[in-house]
């Protein structure tokens, strides 16, 4: 089957996907939900004691990167196409993460530039000793 | 491009094959394209909620904000379920085999409308709960500062005013009994009498339901008093005293932990039984004054009925929290970054429950058809999107519910 005839509409109903059976994807299926299971782990006291929350935070997203790989590569059928794959993902995903890479001077590093009067009018941590925070007031809240 | 030269020689024109920018058919490849752009679009939502969070020097935790953690692996759940369920379609399909296609892509369908349920109720619960993703129906205030003060004063003073109207019904509907009862003597047509009649009947009707609760209502204004007199005016007026900014904070913010009694701790109650002490001892030394202040008496004698009140019956009322123990009171309360959270999650999952409403007309539109081979690519191109929306959700749902 030519390129031309691949993409020819009165062929591409009869086109050949040719990945095999459905066993693979219930396979992935699986994964994903044991993946899913292991990112739910992160809810229960026991990991929390466990596992400091910047590993965890690290885990969940390398399971998230995990599943979604998996649902990308499987399920969306990426892992058999060509190399025109990347012509489309890999421009999407650069400008993807300048996106929120340009958002982090402005938006993330905030409270970096607050003068005292804005820090004023901010929602602070209730429980979270005052000093912990750079440039915030100190203020004590008893009855928290 | 290719030429032909054969061609070229024999009819004296060249004869051009054109081939596709990419080897894929023209529907995959325009919805390759739409995801490119929905790629960039969810990763400036994403990136800007992970930015914003980060960024901020607080975040309210899921107990705060009533997100329930195993709901949202549920949902997970569902949607890893519903991508397995367009897949095995997908392949059905192109089996041509069409019962089972449907079969598949019904399950698909449903297992979205599940979604989209468990979705809605959660919104509900957020709702329930007071929190909007905007004003005016939101509670919630980011500090408990003099405006918020000011806010629960007000809600606390409109609802004394709704038990006095509830309870002036009862006058109200005696009065209307009263009238109705001489209606009725004066009519001479039949047609007057009954209209008296069914006037007579339903100012009883409403003065029965309004005496019943009559005693709920006037025992509901003067909770409601005494948490504006003693919590609200008391400390808002102890803080403006206050020359310690600290102190003034500490005042406003006890009028929160009262509300809403956000920590399990046991700091409040101490404080309050000290300050029971200190004002009894206050107390005790005004009355016995030449000079009596009685303005500043009756302050004091509010302020302690309050705080006996609050910690009668091992503090239920302060370990629960005014908003929790009274379900038909809601009082402003204060979750610090609450509206910018608000805000960050109605807008990540309202835009993707809208592609998923989306992705179910595509398949409410593809189910009546048979889907066999010459459906496959619409069921491939349909099934995509499905796992793009998939793939938002297995980063939403970590961000927005675990970390």
């Amino acid at each position: 089957m030519s390129s031309t005839e691949h993409a020819h509409p009165h062929h591409e109903g009869a086109q050949e996907f040719g990945h095999g059976g459905t066993g693979k994807y219930w396979a992935v299926f699986l994964a994903l939900c044991l993946l899913t299971g292991c990112s739910f782990l992160t809810y229960f006291e026991m990991w929390h004691h466990a596992i400091p929350v910047s590993v965890s935070r690290a885990f969940m997203m390398a399971v998230s990167v995990s599943k979604a790989l998996l649902v990308m590569g499987f399920f969306m059928h990426l892992i058999w196409e060509a190399n025109w794959k990347w012509v489309l993902t890999v421009p999407a995903a650069m400008m993807a993460v300048f996106l929120v890479c340009m958002l982090i001077p402005d938006i993330g590093f905030r409270t970096y530039h607050y003068s005292s009067h804005r820090w004023n009018h901010t929602p602070q941590p209730i429980e979270q000793p005052a000093e912990q925070l750079e440039g915030a007031p100190a203020s004590l809240q008893p009855g928290h | 491009m290719s030429q032909h030269h054969d061609d070229h020689h024999e009819h004296g024109h060249i004869q051009l094959e054109y081939q596709p920018a990419l080897p894929i058919p023209n529907g995959k490849l325009c919805l390759w394209l739409f995801l490119s752009t929905e790629i960039m679009f969810f990763a400036g939502l994403i990136g800007a909620y992970i930015v914003l969070r980060f960024g901020a020097p607080t975040w309210p935790s899921p107990h705060d904000v009533h997100l329930s953690e195993p709901i949202g692996a549920f949902n997970t759940f569902v949607l890893i379920c519903s991508s397995l369920s367009v897949v095995l379609a997908l392949e059905a399909a192109k089996s041509n085999k069409t019962g089972l296609a449907k079969f598949w892509m019904c399950v698909t369908f449903l297992l979205g409308l599940s979604f989209l349920g468990v979705k809605a109720y959660e919104y509900k619960e957020k709702f329930a709960h007071g929190i909007y993703p905007a004003y005016p129906h939101g509670l919630l205030y980011d500090k408990p500062d003099v405006y918020y003060a000011s806010a629960v004063k007000v809600a606390l003073e409109d609802a004394a005013k709704e038990c006095t109207t509830q309870i002036d019904l009862v006058d109200k509907s005696a009065a209307d009994i009263d009238a109705a009862k001489s209606e009725l003597e004066e009519a001479e047509k039949p047609e007057d009498k009954k209209k008296a009649e069914e006037k007579l009947a339903a100012a009883q009707k409403v003065n029965e339901q309004a005496v019943a609760m009559a005693d709920t209502y006037k025992e509901r204004r003067e909770t409601l008093e005494l948490l504006r007199n003693g919590l609200i005016q008391w400390n808002t007026r102890q803080a403006t005293q206050t020359a310690n900014p600290v102190e003034g904070q500490a005042l406003l913010s006890s009028i929160a932990y009262t509300i809403q009694h956000p920590h399990e701790d046991e700091e409040e109650l101490t404080r309050l039984v000290e300050e029971k002490g200190t004002l009894t001892t206050k107390l005790a030394e005004l009355e016995k004054a030449e000079e009596k202040d009685p303005q500043e008496i009756a302050l004091i004698q509010t302020r302690l009925k309050l705080i006996d009140y609050l910690t009668a019956d091992n503090a239920e009322v302060l370990r629960h929290g005014v908003n929790h123990t009274y379900d038909w009171l809601d009082l402003p309360f204060v979750i610090p970054s609450g509206n910018m959270w608000a805000s960050t999650y109605f807008l990540l999952t309202g835009f993707h429950a809208i592609h998923v409403l989306v992705g179910l007309i595509v398949f409410a539109v593809a189910l009546p058809a048979t889907l066999g081979v010459a459906k496959a690519t619409f069921i491939e191109a349909a099934g995509l999107y499905w796992h793009f929306v998939d793939l938002v959700w297995i980063f939403l749902f970590p961000i927005l519910y675990l970390f």
